[in-house]
Order: structure tokens, then C-alpha cells, then sequence
């Protein structure tokens, strides 16, 4: 159900940057500890869409890894060799080495966000500002 | 193909909608506490107990989130303090966009704290924010000891702890003192409250947490 209202909101602000235009793709950022998952939205997406300017449109996932921060000396905790698991295991393994300046107080900085990046619209020949940003 | 940049955070409309709510509240003089918890941790229990213990002294009411009854907002009203149901219709969490709604039902003017029971969730709750000026996670201790290290997000977001259910700590494999380590290393920085809302047991410093809550929100 998450997803549901999540995808109705994506679908939302898409629609108001299309400005009536036929979309065509849509580029988001998951971060990995936001727990949106991209089949769900995908799937909410095709039946939510259906009938508007969206209708059709391709999702581009880009994933953002987990960050954390010490927040006694501000340094970034390195994750790397963690990435492959789940994050709560990340966070949970970070938590408990710690620091390197011998803190434990790791706070989670990035990688919690859902965001749009820019979305895609169907090329009309019209105004020239448009043709500008034309790739 | 044309591209539109957007870089928005999807929640953003939320966003500001809880942003124009906490405003609200600011004028108002009132504090907006956020109830997160899985189903059974005993939110509505805490609650009861909690309109009891502050009745006399802070005037409270209540926003219920619920995914398809009037169960809670029932035993709300029946504890005696204005009560607002919110059906989410199946969703798993509230939106700012319920809370407005909810408002126009609420004299806010008349309240010192509105509580907002959210849906029984402890993932997706932490996502939207609803204009308040604390979420408080209630972990029942017949949940598990690791519940933070399972929904870090949830106590990551928090102010404050209310771990319940103490009295049954000797059946239980978990144990409270774990418990409220394991929330702490996710987040040094949570007040930890060890309560039994059904017996009343600990409920002071829980009630004190508000009180001052209250008070910082009034001298700023």
C-alpha cells in the first residue's frame, strides 16, 4: 500500500512538470533505506497512469547508497564493504565497529530519500527554449 | 525526447503541507507528538492511561489513524477528550494531507497537545511527515529486544522511546535493558521511557517528557 500512494505522488509531480506534454520517461533515485521498492512502483505505476500523460512512460531506477556519519568527528563511515547487503545489515554492522575516532555514534546521512530527477517529454516542435534543452 | 529537470523529493508536497500544519501549531501554542508503533505495541492503551494520568492539568486530544475502524477513536472518546478519526481506507500510514483534514474536525485552539495515534506500522509511518514536533516509537517488549535493529528508521526519526508491556519482562525471553541499548545505538540521542501502560507502571517520566516538551515549545 506504501507504494500506492507513494507512485500517486511520483505520478503527481511528473504530470505538473509535463505541463500538459506527453511523458515518456521518468528518471528517479531510491536510496537504499528509503524502502520504496521499484517493482511495486513500477506495477502501481502502469495501472495509476493509465488514461494520462504519463500513460506508457519508462521508470529509470538509480539506486543511492546508505551513508553514515559519525556526528562527534563528522566523518563519513566507509560502507563499501558492505554494499552488497540488505542495509539494515550495513547499518547494524556499521553501528557496532564504529567510528574510526572511536565513536559509536553513527547517524544515517543519505540514502533514505525518493527522488525525482527529471522526466521526459515527447519532443513537439514549438518554442525554442524547448529545442534548447533538447538532447 | 525533451528533459525537464525536476530534482524533487517525491514527498515533497507532503513536505510542505506538514510545514504549513506545524506552523499552525506554533501559532497555537500547541505540541504535536507522533505515535509510531506496530499493531498491539499498546498505543491506544498508552494513550488511555496517558488522557487519565494528565487529566485536570493538559488539555489533550487525539487524531486515530486506523486502517478501516472506529475501535480506538471509541476508547479514546470514552477516556473523554475530543477524538478525530482518520479511516485510511487500508493505507499503511498517515499523510499530511489527512491531518489537514482532520483539523477542520478539531478546535485546536482548545487543546495544549494533540497526539496522533498513526497506523500500527513501523516502516512506512517514518516516511511522512506530519507536522509534528516529535515522533515517538512505543516498542512492546513481547515485539523482540532487536526491534530497533529491524526498523532503524523508525527510532532513527524518533525523540523518544516508550518501551511497554514491562510487567511481563520475567515471561519473556527479551529483556528491557536490551532493549533500550539497542534503540540508543541507533540514536543516542532518544529518551527512553520503560513503561506498563496497563499497570501504570514507570509512567511518570513518560508524562514528565511531555510536560517539558510543552514547556520548551511555549518559552520559544
Amino acid at each position: 500500500m506504501h507504494e500506492a500512494s507513494i507512485t500517486e505522488a511520483m505520478l503527481d509531480l511528473a504530470l505538473e512538470y509535463a505541463q500538459g506534454q506527453r511523458i515518456t520517461d521518468i528518471y528517479l533515485q531510491v536510496g537504499r533505506m528509503s524502502f520504496v521498492v521499484p517493482g511495486c512502483v513500477e506495477f502501481y505505476f502502469e495501472h495509476l497512469s493509465k488514461g494520462s500523460l504519463a500513460e506508457g512512460a519508462t521508470l529509470h531506477f538509480e539506486t543511492v547508497p546508505l551513508e553514515m556519519t559519525c556526528t562527534d568527528c563528522g566523518r563519513q563511515a566507509d560502507l563499501s564493504k558492505w554494499a552488497d547487503e540488505q542495509p539494515r545489515t550495513i547499518m547494524v554492522q556499521a553501528l557496532a565497529r564504529g567510528c574510526q575516532c572511536g565513536s559509536q555514534n553513527l547517524r544515517v546521512t543519505g540514502g533514505t530519500g525518493f527522488n525525482m530527477l527529471s522526466i521526459g517529454v515527447e519532443a513537439a516542435p514549438t518554442s525554442r527554449k524547448e529545442k534548447e534543452n533538447e538532447e | 525526447m525533451v528533459k525537464i529537470p525536476v530534482l524533487k523529493s517525491i514527498t515533497e508536497a507532503n513536505a510542505l503541507l506538514a510545514d504549513a500544519i506545524r506552523a499552525r501549531f506554533v501559532q497555537q501554542d500547541v505540541l504535536v507528538l507522533n505515535i509510531i508503533a506496530s499493531p498491539g505495541a499498546g498505543k491506544t492503551t498508552l494513550l488511555e492511561r496517558t488522557i487519565e494520568k494528565l487529566h485536570g492539568e493538559l488539555r489533550l486530544s487525539v487524531i486515530e489513524g486506523d486502517p478501516t475502524t472506529s475501535l480506538d477513536s471509541e476508547r479514546i472518546g470514552a477516556a473523554g477528550v475530543p477524538v478525530v478519526q482518520i479511516n485510511t481506507d487500508g493505507g499503511c500510514h498517515l499523510e499530511a494531507r489527512m491531518i489537514q483534514v482532520a483539523l477542520e474536525q478539531l478546535d485546536v485552539e482548545d487543546a495544549d497537545v494533540v497526539i496522533i495515534e498513526n497506523v500500527g506500522n513501523l516502516l512506512c509511518p517514518t516516511g511522512w511527515d506530519l507536522g509534528e514536533d516529535a515522533k515517538v516509537v512505543v516498542a512492546s517488549l513481547p515485539e523482540g529486544d532487536d526491534k530497533p535493529l529491524k526498523y532503524p528508521m523508525a527510532f532513527a526519526t524518533a525523540q523518544a522511546v516508550v518501551i511497554n508491556k514491562i510487567d511481563l519482562e520475567p515471561y519473556l525471553p527479551a529483556q528491557a535493558s536490551v532493549l533500550r541499548q539497542n534503540a540508543l545505538r541507533i540514536n543516542p540521542d532518544l529518551a527512553v521511557f520503560e513503561v506498563s501502560a496497563l499497570t501504570g507502571q514507570g509512567l511518570e517520566g513518560w508524562l514528565g517528557w511531555i510536560r517539558t516538551k510543552l514547556a520548551k515549545k511555549r518559552e520559544s
